[in-house]
């Protein structure tokens, strides 16, 4: 535990309970501002992008989700700015956004007459937000979910639907020897990595579905075999190094990546980490970790979506996937995925949420679905710090 | 070479040897000094090291005590005590408290020495430390040096392991500090003094893991030998890097192995002294023994100069005292001033002068008595010869007058007549005495010895084919530029004339004549040689003596004669014979005489 955080969280603490209504308001409240902070930075919002890639679940997502109607069968977004539940009020990309409740909106007007995004915030910041009551609704690092309850966040988390997983790139001769990708896959300690980097928010992934979702997953081992990887190490001549990179943005990326090199070294192999900055050419990188959600909870859609996601972040070239009707087919299909060992799930990430005390009718999203902020209202009752 | 020039030689090289071993023995004894200093220097820089090393194992350890005693780290023992603790929630803890414990590595370990959370290994979580866990009383222990895995590889660690114990479960500390550059940089070193840090992280040597103040060493390659070596046999050792020729840049160095708890090679501490500020002290001090040594030399040389003269002055008295008493200068005398033994050696040389004038007086005594001795027994000899007929005639002529008166007048005509005849002997015989007592000063003038030759050979030419003799058949070998010497030609051709007589009796059953004729240097040299008998040394060295003869009937005056025409015309002669081969008289005559004391008064048949 950050014992720097240890030390305010007494305070925190002390403030929520001081912030804890005497009773919860039982009947939906219109009004009130809705205030958000998101870590990212918004610079534009288009619909068609999101509409090219579907599965690509990012902040500008969410946002577009609340400004635009949903009017298409596969649930993209279409129409016009405003035809959402809510509309642009000001806009100062990258900084700060404003919405104002559209009263025309056709699934009725959101309870809440405005929301104020925030961008750019830290994740530490946002966090102490939280737990004073500056904001009602933000993103945290599952890594932190554990810390924020212990500051007395209220945290809201979504069923593990985020895959990180090491994509061995094309091309790199470091890594084109099967056995030392398989060497790799069989040293990496999962359940540590979900125990201590995750503090236990995460599942351990074999496969390319969690449990939750395939119910096949239990299939895929996720236990290290040091000694296999020993064993196929050692029936490789030579010394390879394999260089494995991460988002140098993404804490959790480099966290896990570094664990990795951890194992590994316990095997026998070297694998030295390397930070890519965002747009940057992975080019050196014979492995890097991606990040790949779930679109839908149904299995054959979410398995489509992630290997999509899986080839757009590192070019895995996965044969098209049909017939995906029974939960045999998606297990045949994700088990060929992961022929070759090019693909090696490491952990599931839940989305989590913190919430100020205010918030009130949250439903956490499931996967595919975004944040249902035109639907939850602000107790007045609820004492707001700032 | 002189005698004097020996004793400065020698004075010399005495000297030479004697400041050669004053100055090898100053620069011996000054790089002993200063290797004793270098030395001394280098072993208080190992304390120093040693006692920083110590404060440093105290240092450790209380900070990781200090760590043990923290709040945080006392509550995370008692949580992990708990059954079902989790461990997770600590993971990062390590870090916060290494900073602000100052410490380069900090893990904190669960009882079976796993890893809950690594300040310099974050990622390492989970994975055992098997050693901690040993029986071990770790407070006794201290702090070691140990290799560290590190996320950016491994490390030499100087550590220390606090457990605390909560119930029966044990929360391990282990901290310490990163044996580095800056652990050098910390480290106080003399002027001209350095430290080097080897960390043994690899199989061999590697250039990167030799490590100064500044980081890696820019010139590793020197060390690559040693560092091996002490990789394979750890000891202390010590050794010069020359770097370049010039002997100023050198650089000593003294290897101390650090080692582990179970004795294992972890680094080698490099002590280096500059050579520079030595080699300049030994240069400085070897210019002055230099110039002290040239000034002692050119001192020494004229001292040597001046005692080889003081000590050679008596001697060379003593010499040319001797050289003039070789010339015949029996009253030389010598003077000396110096030392008892010169003194001794001089008195000694004056009375050995004095008794060689005395000896010679008493030989010329003696040599006059048995030259006069010689020639009363040759006058007796040759005049008992002619007197015996006379004698014998007188009686006769006695005898006949009383016996036969009428016989008598032809008895006194033979009579008168044989002592008219050995009369005539008895004058010749004194004609030849009165001739060598009588030899006139030379008159000198110019003379070819070549004329000289030719008109005596011709004169000697029917003797030589005379009836009833062998044959001698002359051969003349005359330089024909012979230059002609101031002589007197009667003289000369006298002695050569007897010469020529002397070879003739010497070859009875005939043989070779031979004259020969050459210039030399300062005058001429004539050779007259005979294939006769030959003679013995013992005749040869007499041959000269007056009335010696090794003849029958001869009056040994003949090659006395010669030798004192030569020798008053101021020549020499000389005599070579082989027995059976022959006999040859060598006449070395200058150009001109030189000139006769006053006093010298020519030899005639009064003289001594």
């Amino acid at each position: 535990m950050s014992r720097r955080l240890a030390a305010s969280s007494a305070i925190i603490a002390a403030l929520a309970i001081l912030a804890i209504p005497a009773r919860p308001a039982r009947r939906p409240h219109y009004g009130g501002t809705l205030r958000v902070e998101i870590g990212s930075t918004v610079n534009s919002l288009d619909p068609a992008r999101a509409a090219a890639n579907p599965a690509d679940a990012t902040v500008e997502r969410e946002i577009e989700s609340l400004i635009y109607e949903k009017q298409n069968a596969d649930g993209s977004l279409a129409g016009v700015a405003g035809s959402g539940p809510f509309r642009i009020s000001e806009w100062e990309p990258g900084k700060r956004l404003t919405l104002a409740a559209n009263d025309d909106f056709p699934g009725g007007r959101p309870f809440v007459d405005s929301i104020e995004i925030d961008m750019g915030r830290s994740a530490h910041d946002r966090l102490v937000d939280l737990g004073l009551g500056r904001t009602d609704f933000s993103e945290i690092p599952a890594e932190d979910a554990r810390q924020a309850s212990g500051l007395g966040v209220r945290v809201s988390a979504t069923q593990p639907d985020e895959l990180i997983a090491i994509a061995f790139l094309p091309g790199h001769s470091a890594a084109d020897d099967v056995r030392l990708r398989e060497a790799v896959a069989d040293s990496i300690n999962r359940a540590a990595i979900v125990d201590f980097i995750l503090q236990k928010e995460g599942e351990a992934a074999g496969g390319l579905l969690p449990q939750w979702s395939s119910g096949t997953a239990f299939l895929f081992p996720t236990t290290p075999d040091t000694v296999h990887a020993k064993e196929l190490r050692s029936q490789i001549a030579g010394s390879s190094e394999i260089r494995l990179g991460y988002d140098s943005g993404d804490a959790l990326e480099e966290s896990i990546a570094e664990r990795i090199a951890v194992d590994a070294h316990e095997a026998g192999i070297t694998v030295a980490t390397d930070a890519i900055a965002p747009g940057a050419n992975a080019g050196r990188n014979d492995a890097r970790l991606v990040r790949a959600r779930m679109s839908s909870a149904k299995p054959g859609e979410a398995l489509t979506s992630i290997l999509s996601a899986l080839d757009r972040a590192a070019g895995i070239d996965v044969a098209p996937l049909r017939n995906l009707d029974s939960a045999e087919q998606i297990y045949a299909a994700g088990r060929g995925a992961l022929d070759g060992f090019h693909l090696v799930p490491v952990v599931w990430v839940p989305q989590v949420y913190g919430l100020s005390d205010r918030v009130r009718d949250w439903e956490t999203p499931a996967a595919g679905e975004s944040w249902p902020l035109a639907d939850v209202w602000l107790d007045p009752g609820a004492a707001t710090k700032n | 070479m002189t005698f004097r020039a020996k004793l400065f030689f020698v004075f010399t090289l005495a000297l030479l040897v004697s400041v050669g071993v004053i100055v090898a023995g100053v620069t011996i004894n000054t790089r002993r000094a200063f290797d004793t200093l270098n030395a001394e220097h280098t072993n208080a820089l190992l304390a120093q090291f040693q006692r920083e090393f110590d404060r440093r194992k105290v240092e450790v350890v209380n900070r990781v005590h200090g760590v043990a005693e923290d709040q945080g780290t006392v509550t995370m023992a008692m949580n992990l005590a708990r059954p079902g603790a989790d461990v997770s929630v600590y993971v990062n803890d390590a870090r916060e408290v290494a900073q602000a414990h100052q410490l380069d590595f900090l893990d904190f370990l669960g009882d079976d020495g796993s890893i809950i959370s690594s300040y310099e290994w974050p990622a390492r979580f989970g994975y055992k430390l098997a050693w901690v866990t040993q029986p071990q009383d770790w407070s006794s222990v201290g702090a070691f040096l140990t290799k560290v895995d590190t996320q950016d590889g491994p490390a030499i660690g100087l550590l220390s392991v606090t457990p605390i114990r909560v119930g029966d479960k044990n929360l391990y500390v282990v901290g310490g500090e990163r044996l580095d550059k800056q652990f050098l940089s910390e480290l106080v070193l003399p002027e001209g003094m350095r430290a080097l840090l080897y960390l043994n992280l690899d199989s061999q040597f590697q250039a990167g893991d030799l490590v100064d103040v500044n980081g890696p060493v820019t010139q590793p390659d020197p060390f690559t030998a040693t560092i091996s070596d002490e990789l394979a046999r750890p000891t202390e050792r010590s050794f010069t890097i020359p770097y370049t020729i010039e002997a100023g840049a050198a650089e000593r160095f003294h290897a101390l192995p650090l080692q582990g708890r179970d004795g294992e090679l972890l680094g080698v501490l490099l002590v280096g002294n500059s050579q520079r500020d030595l080699v300049a002290i030994e240069r400085h001090i070897a210019m002055l023994g230099a110039a002290v040594a040239g000034g002692g030399l050119l001192l020494g040389l004229l001292l040597s100069w001046w005692a080889a003269a003081r000590v050679t002055r008596p001697v060379k008295k003593l010499a040319d005292g001797a050289q003039r008493v070789s010339h015949g200068d029996l009253g030389s005398r010598v003077e000396v001033r110096g030392p008892a033994e010169m003194m001794q050696l001089a008195n000694s040389f004056n009375r050995m002068t004095d008794q060689l004038n005395e000896q010679r007086e008493r030989l010329v005594q003696a040599e006059r008595v048995a030259a006069w001795r010689e020639l009363a027994r040759r006058l007796a000899h040759e005049l008992k010869n002619p007197l015996f007929p006379l004698q014998t005639t007188v009686q006769n002529m006695q005898r006949a007058k009383e016996i036969d008166p009428s016989q008598f007048e032809e008895v006194f005509r033979e009579s008168t007549g044989i002592l008219l005849s050995e009369i005539d002997n008895l004058k010749k015989i004194i004609s030849r005495f009165s001739d060598f007592a009588r030899m006139p000063q030379p008159e000198l003038a110019a003379v070819n010895l070549n004329d000289l030759a030719r008109s005596t050979t011709k004169l000697f030419e029917s003797q030589f084919s005379a009836v009833g003799r062998p044959p001698i058949t002359s051969e003349l070998h005359l330089n024909a530029d012979l230059p002609a010497v101031q002589a007197d030609s009667t003289l000369l051709r006298k002695a050569l004339e007897n010469l020529v007589l002397n070879a003739m009796d010497a070859m009875p059953a005939g043989g070779v004549l031979m004259l020969r004729t050459t210039a030399q240097d300062g005058g001429v040299h004539l050779e007259v040689s005979d294939t006769g008998t030959g003679l013995t040394p013992e005749e040869c060295d007499r041959l000269f003596t007056p009335y010696y003869t090794t003849k029958q009937h001869g009056t040994g005056l003949g090659l006395a004669i010669v030798q004192s025409v030569v020798s008053d015309h101021g020549g020499r002669i000389s005599v070579e014979s082989e027995h059976g081969v022959g006999t040859s008289f060598h006449i070395f005559l200058p150009m001109k005489p030189p000139p006769r004391p006053p006093d010298h008064a020519p030899a005639n048949g009064d003289g001594a």
